[in-house]
């Protein structure tokens, strides 16, 4: 009795609160057929926006794969002084207001009073007000999730393969290239997919560091914002579908990799 | 009798787990139900506990029809294979656990815990957490915490199977004097025969969903009903078409009418016994024959030794 | 060449390198700048610092940000666990689709949720019910963007959970909701208050979701995160800098909140 009582608040609850608005931008996007989303992909402004975006959110994974990687090795195969408070605020950006991040690289990189600002602009380096600045904001937000994907996997995992790969005389990029990274394969896949939908959708950050002119340094999400400012109700939803279409399809595409790959263990 | 079981049967799916069990356990008495595994065993003991249900059939304990009943009401102790120890709680908390949920006064719940603490020697963890502990004490935490609500029945499934050898063959005698010491009726599960034959008073035999056999240890080593009995409760060799004990092998260094000539293959010391594999024509597979060390050394036998058989 | 295994006691000099670089990226990218708006914000002063933040309109904002984010926080708990609990312990056809649907919050670019509620809960909501440019948008923004991390939390514990010290807490004479109170609620205690200390952080830092659906309106749903980006439109960074600290001290006593439940369960085994 219990068991449907809670099946249905859980159902319900999701359905009001994301089911339902999620579909309903879906028919405002094709109320016109697809007029809406012509309108966008024939706006040169527009579209440069959503290239914007791509191109930030990808520079942005890489590092972040990069890095993560990195950090997910030294936090659970090394040991090293204050290596629990570094995995600690590893998880920052996931607690800071994008708004906070989007000050905080300004007051360290603005060309006028920064910090470092005035100094790499001095160098020609643009970074406030540049796509440079865009990459960094993105970065600092989706910092983590790589990281919390592998983690967990290389303890589980163990160390156990890599010793015997070193005892067999693997040296250790060797080790690392054809052990360790295979043992961690859909970890990272994971890890780089939300990375992928995180950056994607920055707004707040970027909104601080970008200067938000269009053409030039307006993202997608940007853009969604001034079209439904400026009455363009179509179109800000239009783009919005587009969007939420990426998310949507990076959730599905990890949710069915977990899904199979799950299967393959039980 | 303390549990009656009747006409119980369990499928799950096409697989039949029970057929038709009838069974009575004796009130006092230390039970094991031995067998090979997914045999039914712990399927049976899990059905007296109540945390299964039969298809058919019934459950009686301690004259009350416990068919029906859930596992709360059915006042019996269950140890799990893996202690199933409350982790956020402390030792003398875990033991508490049941006489809080039958709302006792505090200082009988902390009389009974301290008592039953000295009994498994665990006084001195009461304060710990389970995961201070090493598998053998969670063990008799466990056993502590099923004693503490007064059980009618103890029902133990595979206790000592997590643990290493050395710590199961500690806590197998341990659970022998405990029970001597406290007398519940107690039936558990085990796979292993050395285990069954040195704890239990009665062996009740089950394979493939059926009873083999019920009896003593020595019942059940001296005179097995079957073959599955007694290649399952002991060593067996199959010498002239019969399966013996390789105990029950004689073995002599010269022709003697009645006999059955071989060649020494292999010779193993086990402790104070050696365990001679030995070919035999018309045999594919050696026969294996046991005699004692001072046996073995006043024989002169070594491999290649020429030696005649015969089954008492 | 004499390196030093890559054993869990010790660098080798390759990790080492990599230790040097990765701190040094971290440092740029994160440390320093959230080190800077802290020094920004004393810059001024401790009284300077004060009056900019209990400013009337801060103040509210602040209030109002601190206070929808415990709501939200506090039936998180709730909804989050008996979401986990129907995922993990309820069969049913299209289950999977919960799944899914409760990472899309996740995944959704801030300000297209904004939109998102709008057409459920805006103007022309087919449900009559608008809250647009209400406080109660901030409630529902917070409520959304915050769903999966109590669920997400919840979810892998209560999957592990041995059914074996259920059973044994039935033997014992406990009932179905005696054994959740007692038995199950307590081991799922951390991951549910790790959820809640992320759901509370992404909730006060919320900005992009309120954006199109709140209006911002000063006193009414104006959230601290806004009050920050007009500082700064108003190059007064000072000032920005204050209230962002606020938040920022609130975020790093969350990490350390997550820090220690950590340790906790480890402890527990």
């Amino acid at each position: 009795m219990a068991k449907y009582l809670l099946r249905t608040f859980a159902i319900a609850y999701l359905f009001l609160l994301v089911a339902w608005p999620v579909s309903l931008v879906v028919t405002h996007t094709f109320a016109n057929g697809f007029d809406a989303l012509h309108a966008i992909f024939t706006n040169a402004d527009l579209l440069s926006a959503l290239r914007l975006s791509a191109i930030a959110a990808f520079i942005a994974t890489v590092i972040n794969t990069v890095f993560g990687v990195s950090v997910s090795l030294l936090l659970v195969r090394t040991r090293f002084p204050g290596q629990r408070i570094l995995g600690a605020l590893l998880d920052l950006p996931l607690s800071v207001s994008p708004i906070v991040v989007g000050l905080a690289l300004v007051l360290v990189y603005g060309p006028l009073n920064g910090w470092f600002g005035p100094a790499l602009e001095a160098q020609g380096i643009h970074v406030i007000y540049a796509t440079l600045g865009i990459v960094l904001a993105t970065s600092f937000v989706s910092l983590p999730l790589v990281i919390r994907e592998v983690v967990p996997v290389l303890r589980e995992v163990g160390d156990d393969q890599e010793q015997a790969a070193r005892s067999l005389g693997a040296n250790e990029w060797q080790t690392f290239w054809r052990i360790t990274l295979p043992s961690i394969r859909w970890a990272v896949v994971y890890g780089v997919v939300l990375t992928l939908a995180r950056s994607l959708g920055e707004f707040g950050a970027v909104k601080v560091v970008s200067g938000n002119v269009s053409g030039e340094t307006r993202t997608a999400p940007l853009a969604v914002e001034e079209a439904y400012l400026n009455f363009n109700q179509e179109g800000a939803y239009a783009l919005a579908f587009v969007l939420a279409s990426v998310s949507v399809i990076c959730i599905a595409i990890v949710a069915v990799l977990r899904h199979r790959s799950g299967k393959v263990h039980s | 009798m303390s549990i009656e079981v009747t006409g119980v049967n369990k499928r799950f799916g096409d697989f039949v787990a029970l057929e038709n069990i009838d069974l009575s356990i004796p009130t006092g008495q230390l039970t094991a139900l031995l067998g090979p595994s997914g045999g039914g065993k712990t399927t049976l003991l899990r059905i007296i506990a109540g945390l299964e249900s039969a298809d058919s059939g019934t459950v009686v304990i301690e004259g009350q029809d416990a068919t029906g009943l859930p596992v709360q009401k059915r006042n019996v102790g269950f140890v799990f294979q893996h202690y199933a120890a409350f982790k956020h709680l402390s030792v003398a908390r875990n033991v508490a656990f049941g006489l809080e949920i039958r709302k006792r006064p505090k200082a009988e719940i902390k009389k009974k815990v301290d008592e039953l603490l000295e009994l498994v020697h665990l006084g001195q963890f009461a304060g710990r957490l389970p995961s201070q502990l090493s598998g053998g004490q969670r063990q008799r935490m466990a056993l502590a915490r099923a004693l503490a609500i007064e059980p009618s029945v103890l029902l133990l499934d595979e206790p000592f199977g997590a643990l290493d050898a050395k710590v199961r063959k500690e806590l197998r005698e341990w659970l022998r004097r405990l029970h001597d010491e406290v007398h519940v009726t107690t039936v558990f599960v085990t796979h292993d025969q050395e285990e069954a034959l040195e704890v239990a008073d009665s062996i009740v035999v089950i394979n493939q969903g059926r009873i083999e056999q019920i009896g003593s240890p020595d019942d059940l080593y001296d005179r097995p009903a079957n073959d599955f009995v007694q290649s399952f409760l002991g060593p067996v060799t199959t010498f002239n078409g019969r399966v013996v004990r390789p105990h029950d092998i004689d073995v002599t260094t010269h022709e003697v009418p009645g006999t059955t000539a071989g060649s020494v293959d292999r010779l193993t010391r086990i402790g104070l016994e050696v365990r001679l594999d030995v070919s035999v024509a018309g045999s594919d597979a050696p026969i294996t024959a046991v005699v004692t060390r001072a046996e073995a050394l006043s024989l002169g036998i070594e491999p290649g030794s020429k030696v005649w058989l015969r089954a008492v | 060449m004499t390196t030093r295994e890559l054993r869990t006691s010790g660098l080798s000099r390759t990790s080492g390198v990599g230790l040097g670089i990765t701190m040094l990226w971290f440092s740029l990218l994160v440390l320093i700048p959230l080190i800077a708006v802290l020094v920004t914000a004393s810059e001024g002063g401790w009284a300077n610092f004060v009056r900019t933040v209990t400013n009337e309109q801060t103040a509210h904002a602040i209030k109002l940000t601190l206070a929808g984010a415990v709501a939200v926080t506090v039936i998180n708990v709730f909804t989050g666990t008996v979401i986990a609990w129907v995922l993990v312990r309820d069969r049913f056809p299209g289950k999977a689709l919960l799944e899914f649907v409760i990472d899309i919050p996740f995944a959704l670019p801030t300000i297209v949720a904004g939109l998102v509620l709008l057409s459920l809960y805006g103007i022309d909501s087919p449900l009559g019910i608008n809250v647009a440019n209400t406080e109660a948008s901030v409630f529902l923004a917070f409520l959304f963007v915050t769903l999966p991390f109590v669920v997400r939390m919840v979810q892998p514990v209560l999957e592990e959970l041995d059914l074996d010290v259920e059973e044994a807490a039935a033997s014992l004479g406990a009932s179905r909701a005696t054994t959740f109170r007692r038995i199950v609620l307590p081991s799922l205690a951390p991951a549910i208050f790790a959820g809640a200390a992320l759901s509370f952080a992404r909730g006060v830092g919320e900005y992009g979701s309120l954006v199109l659906l709140s209006g911002n309106l000063p006193f009414k749903s104006e959230v601290a995160s806004v009050r920050i980006l007009s500082a700064i439109e108003n190059d007064n960074t000072e000032g920005a800098a204050a209230v962002a600290a606020v938040l920022l001290v609130i975020s790093l006593l969350v990490i350390v909140v997550l820090d220690a439940i950590q340790r906790k369960v480890a402890q527990r085994g």
